[in-house]
């Protein structure tokens, strides 16, 4: 893996199929993502959105088509997989904190045992991402102590932790209530601001409208439409996306 | 149709009494049989175990038999032999210090402060450590005894031990084998687990000790002692493997999922995300499942081991105490019931506790 | 080649025939292993020596045996003898477990008391302890000469004796035939009738069927009666040992009673368990539409917890089927003990063991098969309760 890449997308996805048994979930993808590009996807429920991002990192396996994260293919070698893993963050609908481990713990585990980073420098990064999340102070609490909110924005800093290249975010606001949203809505919004290549699953279209740079409308495992976001939200020609929107925005 | 009432303030000692146990007639009725029969058992038990029991050696065999009660004498007489078998007299109390030994870890793997991998493993092996050091002999001036002379409860103890100590991390393998992505590798354990599980005990104690030794090249075969803990373990493994099969189902998918986007490796995930969390859930299920084991270490009278019940058939078979097999028998139960008792009562609390935590 | 383990497929596929080609040769290597041994003591592999006469008897059966008869006859008394010991124990430790289960269940405080130090003494004591005790206890027993008597009945230690009628097998059979259906028809009639018949009707229906069936095997008993002899068949003391009457080793009682006392303790609980699961507002509703309590328990309680309890009883007669094999331990010989002692006596090892498997197998499979079925047919329709 080689991380000091010269240039060339972060990622790119060509011709991409991917099934469930006869269930035909991606069909003949091809998307590229620039560095330091942020991406948002949007789409009904079923529409292949989740598991097009979980493509990127492997957590699910594709049939069909190339994936290359970085320069590296996604294949069948475990290397790259490995590889390509430590360089891609992702923050989950559901948090998936370690429930057995404290908030600092969570953080500096991956970047200990993955990184092999020495435990005080795997302890002062944790800290320095806990503090840049708005949540120090939670250091040593189990997750099960943190409401919904916080226990996303430690989700956020857990995979800062490994300082990766690329964010994957999958409907990070969707399991959390109303009041809970902004706060870690403005936690992306400031990694954003910071130059981080995201590719985000959500139906925020605010922050869509805010910090993309091209927001990509999923249905029926296609992409329908790809466009910046004024353009997307303001002039779309398609139908099935007027009607996503008008259902998203309409209330 | 619990009976848990709220008291009214203050009532009276008497109305009290009446409303727990005479409510109804029905509800009378009930409780005069019950107190009969408690009263009439506990009666008899106290006369028999107590106010007529001879309790002294030196009447010797025949005063005791003549008395009406029980012929605690007996114990008096012979309980080197139940507790240490044929362990020479005067190293025994190196037997007594290793059962000692085996219970001191026990108690401490019963604190939540131990219950990290590495520690439980560091309490264990010294506890085993120290008990086959003691048993055996042979360093540290103490002399030699090999195992055809250990008996007793502190061989029962050991076969328990040893039991454990190669069954759990093989349970584990078996668990984690079985719930493997690769078809054939899922498969062909399973067909292990289930074969194994739907054998009786007996029989691959039996196997293990007698049949074993034909199928297996001379310098494979080891002593039949090692034989038989290595299929007692065989066995604790194949149900302790579904428990933490179980415990590992309980566990979200997301959190191996979480563990895979953070780069971490198949055993990392395992080690560190899955493990605890599956054993956790695990654990009264897999105190039950020790409970069970202990229980069952005492099969290995029947291949021929001189552990505790056969120390005791022993202890009353031969000559002049022939006839208080029962006091025997009470003694080596009780000895039983104190281990048995206080591990699932521990089990209990410990179900209750996390019940609790979990709301 | 590195690049090569390097790939997942590649690998995966590595792993498991690894895994697999590992297990069978290791189990290959015992086979031959054991085979060459056993030839060196001349001892022909292969499945002929089940037509060969055994040249020992057994102690307990109930299909004739002699010494003369092949070892597959032998087998399947075995099997027979495992299946009525477990049969006994199972019947009998289903219904000490219903009396203290209930009690432990009971709104009466003293009658919970009693349930649960039944279940705390006789759970946390090893069956096969409990086994010896009651072999000790009854082979103990005075001699037949001075035997104690009650109902006819002989307390000896060599074994309980009691009165039986002086018929011929096959009637005696065809009559323990009707008592079953006697008890089992009311039972079906029960269940398949449903609610659909006002309650009164239903019972007269139940009654009726068992009085039909118990009348059968009166005649049944009556017409196989031997000529020449009285109806019932009391043992009695005859020079030095006891004559007339049907003889119940102490083996076969010791293990039955540890069985039931023990098997008991556990079947309480799940009992227990089973009505702890009915939910409190099944209970206040059927209440509240004015069933009186016995309607109660027995239209609403009773049904709700059978089937709560049904999957762990099953997995609980599993485990007493497989308890039978402690017959070893005092020599009755189930099973297991057949199997013992052919490897004994005939060295066919290998052969034996196999046996030993395919019999335990076929009677969990089938026991499991059985209250699958069971479990079906009475699983609630539906997801709308815990079924």
């Amino acid at each position: 893996m080689n991380s000091t890449l010269p240039s060339g997308p972060a990622v790119r996805i060509e011709g991409l199929d991917k099934y469930y048994g006869s269930f035909h979930a991606l069909r003949t993808i091809n998307l590229s993502v620039e560095r330091g590009e942020r991406i948002v996807i949007c789409g009904p429920s079923g529409s292949g959105k989740s598991t097009l991002i979980r493509c990127v990192n492997r957590l699910e396996q594709h049939d069909g088509g190339r994936i290359t994260v970085l320069g590296t293919e996604l294949n069948d070698d475990v290397g790259n997989i490995d590889g390509i893993r430590r360089e891609v963050g992702m923050v989950f609908q559901h948090f998936n904190l370690f429930p057995h481990m404290t908030v600092l713990e969570n953080c500096m585990i991956a970047p200990m045992i993955v990184r092999k980073r020495p435990r005080a420098e795997a302890e002062t990064t944790a800290r320095r991402f806990l503090e840049k999340v708005r949540i120090p102070e939670q250091a040593m609490k189990f997750p099960g102590q943190l409401s919904g909110g916080q226990q996303q924005r430690v989700a956020i800093a857990r995979a800062l932790c490994m300082q990766p290249q690329i964010m994957l975010f999958d409907e990070p606001t969707s399991a959390l209530d109303p009041e809970m949203i902004a706060e870690v809505l403005d936690v992306m919004v400031t990694l954003a601001s910071e130059g981080m290549t995201m590719i985000c699953v959500t139906h925020e279209m605010g922050f869509a409208r805010r910090v993309a740079d091209r927001v990509i409308f999923m249905d029926g495992g296609e992409i329908v439409e790809e466009a910046p976001p004024e353009a997307f939200f303001t002039s779309s020609r398609n139908e099935r996306t007027r009607q996503f929107l008008s259902q998203v925005l309409g209330h | 149709m619990e009976m848990v009432v709220v008291a009214p303030p203050a009532p009276g000692r008497l109305e009290d009494l009446k409303r727990r146990f005479f409510a109804t007639p029905l509800q009378a009725l009930l409780s005069l049989i019950s107190l009969a029969i408690m009263a009439f058992i506990v009666w008899k038990l106290l006369n028999w175990a107590v106010f007529s029991a001879v309790f002294t050696v030196s009447g010797g065999p025949e005063a005791c038999q003549a008395a009406a009660g029980a012929c605690w004498s007996v114990i008096a007489a012979r309980w080197r032999i139940i507790l240490f078998g044929l362990y020479p007299f005067e190293e025994q109390w190196r037997s007594a210090l290793a059962c000692v030994a085996v219970v001191v870890m026990t108690v401490l793997s019963c604190m939540p402060a131990f219950w990290t991998g590495r520690r439980i493993a560091l309490v264990w092996g010294t506890g085993t450590g120290l008990y086959y050091v003691l048993m055996k002999g042979g360093v540290l001036g103490l002399p030699y005894v090999g195992e055809e002379a250990w008996g007793g409860l502190a061989l029962t103890l050991f076969i328990f031990v040893t039991t454990c100590l190669i069954g759990f991390p093989l349970a584990i393998c078996l668990a984690l084998l079985r719930r493997s992505d690769l078809p054939w590798i899922s498969r062909t354990t399973g067909l292990i687990i289930d074969g194994v599980r739907s054998l009786p005990l007996i029989s691959i104690l039996f196997t293990f000790a007698v049949v074993l030794p034909f199928a297996l090249p001379q310098w494979l075969q080891g002593d039949k002692l090692y034989r038989v803990i290595l299929g007692s373990a065989l066995f604790f493994s194949a149900y302790q493997a579904e428990i933490v099969r179980g415990g590992m189902q309980g566990v979200p998918a997301g959190q191996e999922e979480a563990a895979m986007a953070l780069g971490m490796s198949y055993w990392q995930r395992i080690g560190r995300i899955v493990l605890p969390q599956a054993m956790r859930n695990a654990l009264p299920a897999t105190i039950n499942q020790f409970v069970i084991s202990f229980k069952e270490t005492s099969l290995v009278v029947i291949v021929g081991f001189f552990e505790i019940l056969a120390s005791g058939n022993a202890a009353y078979g031969t000559g002049e105490w022939r006839f208080a097999y029962v006091e025997v028998y009470a003694f080596i139960a009780f000895i039983y019931f104190v281990f048995v008792f206080s591990l699932s009562r521990y089990g209990a609390y410990l179900e209750r506790r996390m019940a609790v935590g979990e709301r | 080649m590195v690049s090569l383990l390097r790939n997942q497929k590649v690998r995966n596929a590595l792993l498991q025939v690894l895994y697999v080609g590992s297990l069978a040769a290791m189990i290959l290597a015992c086979v031959m292993i054991a085979r060459r041994n056993l030839a060196e003591q001349g001892i022909t592999s292969g499945f002929d020596f089940l037509y060969k006469s055994t040249g020992w008897d057994v102690n307990f059966s109930l299909l004739p045996a002699t010494a003369n008869d092949p070892y597959w006859w032998f087998f399947l008394i075995g099997i027979v003898n495992t299946l009525f010991l477990g049969g006994t124990g199972l019947i009998l430790a289903t219904i000490v477990g219903t009396i203290v289960g209930l009690a432990r269940t009971s709104a009466n405080e003293l009658a919970r008391l009693l349930g649960r130090t039944y279940v705390d003494i006789f759970r946390n004591i090893p069956l096969i302890l409990q086994v010896f005790f009651w072999y000790a206890l009854i082979t103990h027993l005075p001699t037949p000469r001075a035997a104690h008597e009650a109902f006819g009945m002989l307390l000896t230690s060599r074994g309980l004796y009691v009165p039986i009628p002086n018929v011929g097998g096959i009637a005696f059979a065809a009559a323990i035939l009707a008592v079953i259906a006697a008890i089992a028809l009311p039972l079906w009639l029960g269940r398949t009738s449903r609610l659909s018949q006002p309650f009164g009707e239903r019972l007269g229906i139940q009654l009726a069927s068992a009085a039909t069936a118990l009348a059968t095997a009166a005649v049944i008993l009556a017409l196989g009666r031997l000529p020449d002899v009285p109806m019932l068949d009391f043992p009695a003391l005859q020079g030095l040992n006891l004559q007339g009457g049907l003889r119940i080793p102490p083996e076969f009682s010791a293990l039955a009673i540890a069985i039931a006392i023990y098997g008991g303790s556990y079947i309480a609980e799940i009992v227990r368990g089973g009505f702890k699961a009915v939910g409190k507002g099944q209970m206040e509703a059927a209440q509240s539409v004015g069933l009186s309590p016995w309607r109660v328990f027995t239209l609403v309680r009773l049904p709700l917890a059978l089937r709560a309890m049904l999957p762990i009883l099953a997995n609980q007669y599993v485990w007493l089927m497989k308890a039978t094999t402690m017959g070893i331990a005092v020599g009755f010989t189930d099973f297991f003990m057949i199997v013992a002692l052919t490897i004994n006596h005939s060295g066919q090892t290998l052969e034996a063991i196999g046996i030993l498997m395919g019999g335990f197998l076929a009677i969990n499979l089938s026991l499991a098969a059985v209250f699958n079925r069971i479990n079906k047919a009475i699983a609630l329709k539906g997801n709308q309760l815990r079924g």
